[in-house]
């Protein structure tokens, strides 16, 4: 009696197990087919990794992401026929996950590197950037010299951990995402933190007691990321992208988010992929 | 099946990052030895403070159940997040208590062993408690037929007994233990975890990370093979003949 009762009940449990597995494997296979096509269907979604939050680049809920990165990248995506859909990922296996094929394109504050450019393909530069120092008000740490023997987060993976490790030869606090870095820095963990400017403004907008002491003119260009061989994909953001620039859909999104006039060395940025 | 094995196993590259990886893993066994030895001694304590007999030591009792209760039923990167981010931020503490950096380890590390031994001192503490109840009740009464107090009966009778029994699944807490500290890389450490996931975003090949997955093994197999022999052992004392459990 009690033998037939726990088959039964495992019988069920494994069958409960089995569809969900069916499930599952159902919807990843939609996503990659959906938007793996070699890109002459109108209107089919892209879909697009990217770390958030991160703001003021990516930022929001589920359903309702929004910032620089997603408004330019929905532009860009309207100028050339196609819906582009936000996926929630972490920074630190992006380029793998999008070289995997996990998405279509990567919209994520990346910067261009020859590193990246190994695994991944980009686009014309949508973004010409700066790190920033981020510290509490008051802090004397206010050059890169005075960086050294202080304790220093940063975001795991980013341009910002490269310059602390080549630049200042320290090692940092690597949190797994940008704001963990700008908490740890409220709350006295670390000294100062090495982030993207506009994420450092954006922090001391947000925040009290937090001022951004340097700009650190590191040239990085962001760009969006294309899993290698993609060239039709990237051929059709790049216009996209450039569509976006003159018609002026470029600036009034960068105003917005920046609360200034874009420089003007986006018109003419181009990035030759490898 | 090449990309495979250059991806994951890539043994030059393993070679390559093995010192840094090891730096890493140093750290993740400083952690755990000592977490460990603290949650065993704080968990002993908290079972026998749940022991203690009489109505006047009624309160004792319910706030170390209590406290077992919700640091048993919480997850620990939950705690290990909740310490980081909220210790540092306590005004009324002393600087060298928000944020320590004792013995010339970073605060990160102390918050994880603080963050650990909470939560396993919990875990081990109903480990000792069903090794104290399953010693029979006719040593108690014996000890204290003979005159000893309750604490003499249990530091003298019970306990030795109750622990030599539990030596096995406090081993294999500690295995869970030594794994559950790669939980403190999210507050930015650098042990194992950290450090081959950094080698891992910089580079593209995970093998750093396989590699952290096989230091790990070489010190949770042979751990694994000692808990079999002593269970096997402890069954051994009380049944004539075979063993039921097969030690390798």
């Amino acid at each position: 009696m009690r033998k037939t009762r726990l088959t039964a009940l495992l019988a069920v449990f494994l069958l409960a197990l089995a569809s969900l597995v069916v499930a599952g494997c159902g919807d990843s296979d939609d996503d990659t087919t959906a938007s793996g096509g070699s890109g002459s269907g109108g209107g089919e979604a892209l879909t697009v990794g990217s770390d958030i939050p991160y703001p003021p680049f990516e930022q929001g809920k589920e359903g309702n992401y929004t910032g620089f990165d997603v408004e330019l990248l929905e532009a860009v995506g309207k100028a050339i026929g196609r819906d582009v859909e936000f996926q929630d990922t972490s920074f630190d296996t992006i380029f793998l996950d999008l070289a995997r094929g996990n998405f279509d394109v990567v919209a994520s504050a990346a910067t261009i590197t020859d590193e990246r450019e190994k695994t991944v393909d980009f686009t014309n530069p949508y973004y010409i950037s700066e790190q920033a120092i981020l510290v509490k008000e008051g802090s004397d740490i206010d050059s890169v010299e005075k960086l050294s023997g202080a304790t220093i987060g940063v975001q795991q993976g980013t341009t910002g951990q490269e310059f602390v490790e080549e630049e200042v030869g320290t090692d940092p606090r690597k949190y797994p995402q940008g704001p963990d870095a700008v908490s740890a820095l409220q709350n006295g963990t670390v000294d100062a933190v090495v982030i993207d400017i506009p994420v450092a403004e954006n922090a001391v907008n947000a925040s009290e007691g937090l001022e951004t002491s340097t700009a650190i003119p590191t040239e990085e260009e962001y760009g969006f990321a294309v899993a290698q061989g993609e060239s039709e994909l990237l051929e059709e953001l790049n216009e996209g992208l450039e569509q976006v620039i003159g018609d002026g859909t470029y600036a009034t999104i960068y105003k917005k988010w920046f609360k200034r006039d874009p420089p003007k060395e986006i018109e003419t940025a181009t990035h030759e992929a490898t | 099946m090449q990309e495979f094995i250059n991806q994951f196993f890539d043994v030059g590259f393993m070679v390559d990052h093995f010192d840094e990886v090891l730096e890493g893993f140093w750290v993740t066994i400083q952690l755990s030895v000592l977490s460990g030895i603290l949650a065993l001694i704080w968990g002993l304590i908290l079972a026998t403070l749940r022991q203690l007999p009489g109505k006047g030591f009624m309160p004792v009792r319910a706030v170390t159940i209590a406290y077992i209760d919700v640091f048993r039923g919480i997850p620990l990167l939950i705690l290990i997040l909740i310490i980081a981010g909220g210790v540092p931020a306590l005004e009324f503490l002393p600087e060298s208590l928000r944020l320590p950096q004792w013995f010339g380890k970073p605060d990160n590390f102390w918050f994880g062993v603080l963050a650990i031994t909470i939560t396993y001192g919990a875990y081990m503490a109903e480990v000792y408690r069903s090794g104290i109840e399953s010693v029979p009740g006719g040593q108690m009464e014996a000890a204290r037929s003979l005159g000893m107090s309750h604490g003499q009966a249990m530091r003298n009778v019970i306990l030795p007994q109750a622990v030599r029994k539990v030596i096995a699944p406090l081993l294999n807490d500690f295995v869970a233990l030594t794994k559950d500290t790669t939980l403190v890389s999210v507050i930015a450490l650098s042990e194992v975890t950290q450090v081959a996931n950094d080698i891992q975003s910089e580079t593209f090949n995970s093998s750093a990370l396989v590699l952290g997955a096989l230091l790990f093994l070489a010190v949770t197999l042979p751990l694994a093979r000692l808990i079999d022999k002593l269970i096997a052992r402890e069954q051994g004392r009380f049944t004539r003949g075979a063993p039921r459990v097969e030690a390798l």
